[in-house]
C-alpha cells in the first residue's frame, strides 16, 4: 500500500462519515410492481422498447434495446407481466419512458443454481458484447461500461483503476462490496483486464480504511496473480469522481493526466460486469446504501432496479423522527426524490434521509464574492463568475471561462457562504447546450 | 461571516473602552445603531430582511473604527447613514455595492467635518484628565518644520509629547529581558504606540488590539490573506527605503514601527481592504489589490495633505477592483502569447 497526497487543487473537508455498522449485504424484498425506466440515450434518442402492455416477461428478459451511443439495454428486473408503459417527465425534465411490470410468473434466476461461465475462453471481443447485451451501466456517470471500455479498447493500454472511495459522508456500498464480495470482484477484474489489457491496475482506497479489508484484498490479489497496487488517498471531497481519481494518480506517478489512458470502476459496477459476464446475468439489480439522521438503521441492501425506495426506506426499519429530505445518491450531486415511489435505476447508489439538522436549510443570500468557490474547485473554475454569467444569460461567455470542465461536483455550493445553488445553475446551463 | 468579522472587532471595542471609556460607547453605539436602522430603512423599501445577516453591524462598527473618540454623536451616525444608504443600499444591497460602505462613510465624515475628525482625545491614561484633545502622532510628525533632524520618536519627545508610565515599564522590561541580551534597545515610547496610549481614532488607538482581531480572522480563514500581505509589505519596505518625509531619515532608516503603529495602517489593511464583496476574487488581482493599496497607504502618508489617507487608499483600489478582475487575465493572456510567440 502506498500513500497518496490526494487532490492537487481544491476539495472541501466535508462533515465526518455517518456512524454504520455494517451487517451484511442484504437482498431486498422483491418489488410488487417495479417501475423500469427507459431513459433516451444522451443524444436524445429514445431506446426501442421491445415490449409491449400485457405481455408477460421473463426474468432478464431484453424490454428495450438501446439506441445510440450513451444508452444501455434495459432488462426485466423481475419475472412478470408489462402492466403499462408509460411516457412521463424525467428528473431532468426532458420525457423519457417507463416501463410498469407487475410481479409474477415463475422466477428463472433467483434461487436457482448459479451456473458460472467459463468466461477465460472468451475472447475480448465476446466480453465486450456481453458486457454490451447485458446493459451493465456505470452508477458514478451513467455510462455504459460498454462505452468506457470500447473507446480505451483500441488505444493502447490503458490504467485500470478500481475506485473504492466514497468521499460524502454516508455512502458506505463500495466498502461493504470490498468486505464481502472480494472474490468475485477479483474476478470481474481479470475479466476487464483481459479487455484491456491493462498497464497496471491500482485499487484506490481510503486512507484509514480498516487494515484487514487492505490486507485481505493483498492476499486474494496475490492469489488470483493480479498484480494489484494499493493507493491510500486521503478523505476529502470531490477525491472520488471517476475522472479525479485517475488525475490524483497520474500525479502521484508523476505523469501527465490523459484521460483516454486511464479507466475507473467502482466495485459496485465491476460486480454487474462479473454478474453479465460469469452468471449470465443482465445488470437489474444495484447496491444501494439506505441511511442517513432519519433512518432507524443503515444498511446496504441489494435491489432490483425498479423498486419505489420507499419500499427500501422501510426495510431499513423506516423514518425515525422527521425527514427534512430524501435525497437519491449524494447530498452534494445527488438529487431530492421527487416521493418515496421513485424507482430504483442503474444510477442509484444511495438512498439518504437527511433529518432537518442534516438538510440544514438556510436562506440564500447575494454573493460577496468571498472566493470560497474558487478555493474549493477542483478543475481550478471561478463558480462565482460562471454563475453571474448564466444568471446574466451569458452562456457563451460561461463556456468560455470552462464551464464545460465542471465535473457537477458541488464543492463550489458546499463552500458557499451564500448557499447559492451553483451546481444547480451549471447543470442547467450545461444540460441547454445540447437543446 | 459577519458575525465572526463583528467578534474580531471585540478586542478592539473593549480596549477602546477602557482605553476612553464612556466617550468611545458613545461613538460605538451611535455608529452601530444607526447603521442597523437605516439598514432596517433600506430592508423595508426592498422588501426583504436583511439585517440580521449582520453586515450592517459590521458595517457600523467599522465606522466606528475610523471616528475619533468623544465625536459628536451626529458624526458616526450620518456617516453610518450614509454608508448603509448610499454606498451600500442604493446600489441593491449586501453583495451589490462597489465601494466599502464603512469607508464610503468615514469619507463622507471626514469630507464634512474635516477638523473634528481629526481631534482625537488623548487617553485618559496618558494625560490623567478627562476631555483634552490633541493631533496624533502621526499628524503631528507631518506638521514639523524641516529643521528637525532627528527621528520621529525623539522629535515627539522635543515637541513635550508626553509618555505613558505603563510605557516606561513595558520598555524598561522588555529592554532588560529580551533586547538588551540581543543587543538592542527599544526606545521609549513605541509601548504607547502599540498599546494605544496616543491620541487616535478608535480601532487606530490599540495596535495591540486589532492584531489580536486579525490573527482571529486569519485564523478561521475568512479573509483574504494576501490582500494585508501584499499591502503592507510593499508599504513597510517604502517607509524603510524613504522615510516618511522627515528630513532626518536617510535611505533605509525610516521608521517602520512608528509607521506601522498609526494613520490605522493595520486595521485598514486586514479590515477594510479585505472586504470581500468590492476586493478582486482571481488571487493575482488580490496581489495586485494588495499593492495598489501598500503604495498608496505610502504616498498619501508622505505626500497627502491628511496622514490618515488609508481611508482613501482602499477606497480607490475598490474602484479600480472590477478592471482589475477583468483586464489582470487578458494582461496575461497577451503576455503568454507573446512570450510563446
Amino acid at each position: 500500500m502506498k500513500n497518496m497526497r490526494g487532490l492537487s487543487r481544491g476539495g472541501v473537508e466535508l462533515p465526518r462519515r455517518a456512524p454504520y455498522t455494517h451487517q451484511g449485504i442484504e437482498n431486498a424484498y422483491l418489488p410488487i410492481q417495479a417501475r423500469v425506466p427507459v431513459p433516451a440515450s444522451p443524444e436524445g434518442r429514445d431506446a426501442r422498447i421491445l415490449v409491449s402492455e400485457g405481455q408477460e416477461l421473463r426474468e432478464g428478459q431484453l424490454i428495450a434495446r438501446a439506441e445510440g451511443k450513451g444508452a444501455a439495454n434495459i432488462h426485466s428486473p423481475i419475472p412478470g407481466y408489462v402492466r403499462r408503459i408509460e411516457r412521463k417527465r424525467g428528473r431532468d425534465g426532458l420525457p423519457i419512458s417507463e416501463v410498469v411490470i407487475s410481479l409474477a410468473g415463475a422466477f428463472s434466476i433467483s434461487g436457482k443454481r448459479q451456473e458460472r461461465y467459463i468466461w477465460k475462453s472468451l475472447n475480448k471481443g465476446d466480453i465486450l458484447h456481453i458486457i454490451q447485451d447485458k446493459g451493465v451501466v456505470q452508477a458514478s456517470t451513467g455510462k455504459p461500461v460498454y462505452d468506457l471500455l470500447h473507446a480505451r479498447f483500441e488505444g493502447g493500454h490503458p490504467r485500470l483503476v478500481i475506485n473504492a472511495l466514497e468521499m460524502d459522508p454516508y455512502r458506505r456500498v463500495e466498502e461493504a462490496i470490498l468486505i464481502e464480495r472480494l472474490p468475485a470482484l477479483l474476478d470481474a477484474c481479470d475479466i476487464v483486464a483481459k479487455v484491456l489489457k491493462p498497464r497496471a491496475v491500482y485499487c484506490a482506497v481510503e486512507r484509514g480504511l480498516d487494515k484487514a479489508i487492505v490486507e485481505a484484498i493483498e492476499a486474494a490479489a496475490a492469489e488470483a496473480e493480479l498484480p494489484i497496487e494499493i493507493r491510500a488517498v486521503p478523505r476529502r471531497y470531490p477525491a472520488d469522481m471517476p475522472s479525479i481519481v485517475a488525475r490524483q494518480l497520474a500525479d502521484a506517478e508523476g505523469e501527465n493526466y490523459m484521460p483516454a489512458e486511464w479507466i475507473s470502476l467502482e466495485p459496485s459496477v465491476l460486480l454487474a460486469v462479473h454478474d453479465a459476464v460469469v452468471l449470465n446475468k443482465a445488470h437489474m439489480e444495484q447496491y444501494v446504501y439506505v441511511g442517513g439522521g432519519a433512518i432507524n438503521e443503515a444498511r446496504v441492501v441489494k435491489a432490483r432496479i425498479g423498486s419505489p425506495i420507499g419500499d427500501l426506506i422501510e426495510e431499513c426499519g423506516g423514518f425515525r423522527g422527521e425527514a427534512a429530505s430524501v435525497v437519491v445518491n449524494d447530498p452534494l450531486c445527488g438529487w431530492a426524490a421527487a416521493d418515496l415511489d421513485e424507482a430504483v435505476d442503474k444510477r442509484t447508489r444511495s438512498v439518504i434521509a437527511l433529518s432537518p439538522e442534516e438538510a440544514h436549510r438556510a436562506p440564500l443570500r447575494p454573493c460577496v464574492r468571498c472566493g470560497s468557490c474558487v478555493d474549493a474547485c477542483p478543475e481550478g473554475l471561478e463558480p462565482y463568475m460562471l454563475y453571474k454569467l448564466i444568471a446574466a444569460g451569458r452562456r457563451d461567455e460561461a463556456m468560455e471561462l470552462g464551464l464545460g470542465r465542471c465535473s457537477s461536483c458541488a464543492a463550489c455550493s458546499w463552500a458557499c457562504w451564500s448557499r447559492l445553488p451553483l451546481v444547480t445553475a451549471f447543470d442547467a446551463a450545461k444540460g441547454a447546450e445540447g437543446a | 461571516m459577519n458575525y465572526l468579522c463583528a467578534l474580531s472587532l471585540a478586542p478592539v471595542l473593549l480596549w477602546s473602552l477602557v482605553l476612553y471609556g464612556a466617550a468611545a460607547a458613545a461613538v460605538w453605539a451611535s455608529a452601530s445603531v444607526s447603521a442597523l436602522l437605516c439598514q432596517l430603512a433600506v430592508d423595508a423599501v426592498y422588501g426583504k430582511l436583511s439585517v440580521l445577516d449582520g453586515s450592517a453591524l459590521v458595517t457600523g462598527l467599522l465606522v466606528a473604527t475610523i471616528m475619533p473618540p468623544g465625536a459628536a454623536w451626529y458624526m458616526p451616525a450620518s456617516a453610518s447613514a450614509f454608508a448603509i444608504v448610499v454606498a451600500r443600499g442604493l446600489f441593491g444591497g449586501y453583495g451589490k455595492n462597489w465601494m466599502n460602505p464603512a469607508l464610503a462613510g468615514a469619507a463622507f465624515a471626514f469630507a464634512n467635518w474635516p477638523e473634528a475628525m481629526r481631534s482625537y482625545l488623548m487617553p485618559r491614561a496618558l494625560s490623567g484628565v478627562d476631555g483634552l484633545s490633541g493631533v496624533s502622532p502621526v499628524g503631528m510628525i507631518r506638521d514639523l518644520d524641516a529643521f528637525v533632524s532627528v527621528g520621529p520618536m525623539e522629535a515627539l519627545r522635543q515637541l513635550g509629547y508626553p509618555i505613558s508610565a505603563a510605557d516606561g515599564v513595558a520598555t524598561g522590561f522588555l529592554n532588560d529581558a529580551l533586547f538588551l541580551p540581543l543587543g538592542a534597545r527599544l526606545p521609549e515610547g513605541y509601548m504607547d504606540l502599540l498599546l494605544g496610549l496616543k491620541p487616535g481614532a478608535l480601532g487606530d488607538g490599540a495596535l495591540i488590539a486589532v492584531l489580536a482581531g486579525s490573527v482571529l480572522l486569519l485564523s478561521v480563514r475568512s479573509i483574504k490573506w494576501r490582500i494585508p500581505l501584499f499591502a503592507l509589505v510593499p508599504f513597510v519596505i517604502l517607509v524603510r527605503a524613504f522615510g516618511i518625509g522627515l528630513p532626518s531619515e536617510g535611505f533605509m532608516q525610516g521608521d517602520v514601527l512608528f509607521a506601522l503603529s498609526g494613520g490605522g495602517v493595520v486595521l485598514a489593511s486586514f479590515y477594510m481592504a479585505t472586504d470581500p464583496v468590492c476586493s478582486p476574487v482571481r488571487r493575482g488581482a488580490q496581489a495586485v489589490y494588495g499593492l495598489i493599496i501598500g503604495v498608496l497607504f505610502y504616498v498619501f502618508r508622505r505626500f497627502g495633505s491628511y496622514a490618515d489617507g488609508a481611508v482613501y487608499a482602499i477606497l480607490i483600489a475598490n474602484v479600480l477592483c472590477p478592471s482589475l478582475e477583468r483586464r489582470l487575465p487578458q494582461l496575461g493572456r497577451i503576455i503568454r502569447l507573446r512570450r510563446s510567440a
